[in-house]
């Protein structure tokens, strides 16, 4: 058994798409998923969303808390991604591209999605700008 | 009560306008007229008045830094210290020890205050040094950021305070400080200009001196000082009328014009000061006789007596 966390779109999921900002989107969908399938679905509204800074460490830190194991992400700052490595959580990228919550986690379930460690965005991209 | 030194901050905004030259020229000239001079270099990043002054930096203290560390055997796992914290530099998982994210910490020891169980203890890790040197009779401050570490404010506050308390010591009695500071208008020029009674931007007639002149006066006047304006090269060609028209539309007061002067350059190679004591058969070049005029008007402008 494994909870896989997915930051998503507005009140989260299964049908919801995927939020492509880390520590800033509405909301995360966790699904506890057990020989291949998925078994529980649990939305829990991000309350790292409006903070000053260090909202990545906030969801980290939030995902953490419900016991993901796994975390499925667009963009990835260096703060967050520090952050999950430090609690050991694994990272795997999602495509680019408008994806429900439940299409990612099929993906996950086929071995689709490559795993990584590092940022691949620098920091404050959530914030929006250019 | 002793008086007091007067304080002259150069700045400038423009990097490579001449603030370097202008701060250990004019520390030059109050030295050989016999005054103490404290002479203080607070561009951390490139921190070369010794150079300037063909000297050495020798010794230094260390500028530290604090970071948590956590004692596992004594941390209950509360959260006390993630909850408070306001950049979130502590990652807390329920029913676990907290992570330092030191990459956003902002040194306030706070966790360390409010930790019930005493399990935080500071650390401190090295951000800089400040050197405590004297170079051809002048007593001279540097603040050096460590290459890499984005803390330059704690350098200029260690430097800064290292400043108070030479000041204060009251076997060295000062008659005058002069401060040197980075290029740019953000918070380490600010506070050491903050610093001073009096303040010279150095620039140069170009459309990017005009600019960050422009932007630099807007932070001196923000802490409202008394400024008037260097410029350097002015003989230099090309946007010189344009310049000087609109320094007068600025209403800006100049100091003094330093016009270019290859003996500048010369002074720079040999590493010995343009103002340095000249010998006899020495000839004395335009931008020398610049630098006599503008600390004859310092002085005047700044009210200067010895201490």
């Amino acid at each position: 058994m494994v909870i896989i966390a997915v930051p998503s779109d507005g009140n989260g999921g299964l049908n919801e798409l995927i939020n492509s900002r880390f520590g800033r989107c509405p909301s995360f969908t966790f699904v506890k998923v057990e020989d291949k399938k998925i078994k529980e679905v649990k939305v829990v509204s991000n309350s790292a969303v409006g903070q000053m800074g260090g909202a990545g460490i906030h969801a980290a830190q939030l995902i953490g808390d419900n016991g993901a194991g796994i975390v499925i992400i667009g963009f990835l700052g260096p703060n967050a991604a520090q952050s999950l490595n430090a609690l050991k959580i694994q990272i795997y990228q999602a495509p680019n591209k408008s994806i429900t919550v439940r299409e990612v986690i099929n993906l996950y379930l086929e071995n689709e999605l490559p795993s990584i460690n590092n940022a691949n965005v620098a920091a404050h991209r959530g914030m929006g700008g250019a | 009560m002793a008086n007091k030194p007067k304080i002259i901050c150069v700045t400038g905004g423009k990097g490579g306008t001449g603030k370097t030259l202008v701060a250990v020229n004019l520390a030059i000239m109050f030295k050989n007229e016999g005054f103490k001079t404290l002479l203080v270099d607070g561009d951390s990043e490139n921190p070369n008045t010794y150079l300037l002054l063909g000297g050495k930096l020798g010794k230094r203290e260390s500028v530290l830094f604090f970071k948590p560390l956590i004692n596992e055997e004594k941390c209950t796992k509360c959260g006390i210290c993630a909850d408070n914290c306001v950049p979130h530099a502590l990652l807390h998982i329920k029913d676990s020890i907290p992570i330092p994210i030191l990459a956003v910490c902002s040194g306030c020891k706070l966790c360390f205050k409010i930790c019930p169980a005493v399990a935080i203890e500071p650390d401190y890790k090295t951000v800089g040094w400040v050197y405590n040197i004297t170079i051809r009779d002048i007593d001279l401050l540097v603040g050096e950021l460590k290459p890499g570490e984005a803390r330059s404010a704690t350098v200029i506050e260690a430097l800064l305070a290292k400043v108070d308390n030479k000041i204060n010591n009251i076997g060295e009695k000062y008659d005058i400080v002069i401060i040197d500071t980075a290029p740019g208008a953000h918070c380490d020029v600010e506070e050491l200009i903050e610093k001073a009674d009096y303040v010279i931007p150095v620039t140069e007639p170009t459309k990017f001196g005009l600019s960050d002149l422009i932007r630099i006066n807007e932070l001196i006047s923000l802490l409202h000082k008394d400024f008037k304006v260097i410029i350097n090269r002015s003989t230099l060609l090309g946007y010189k009328n344009q310049f000087f028209n609109e320094i007068k539309n600025l209403k800006l007061e100049i100091l003094g014009n330093i016009p270019l002067d290859d003996e500048v350059v010369n002074s720079y190679c040999a590493g010995v000061p343009l103002m340095e004591n000249k010998k006899a058969h020495e000839e004395i070049g335009p931008a020398y006789q610049a630098f006599l005029k503008i600390y004859e008007t310092i002085k005047e402008w700044i009210k200067f007596e010895k201490n």
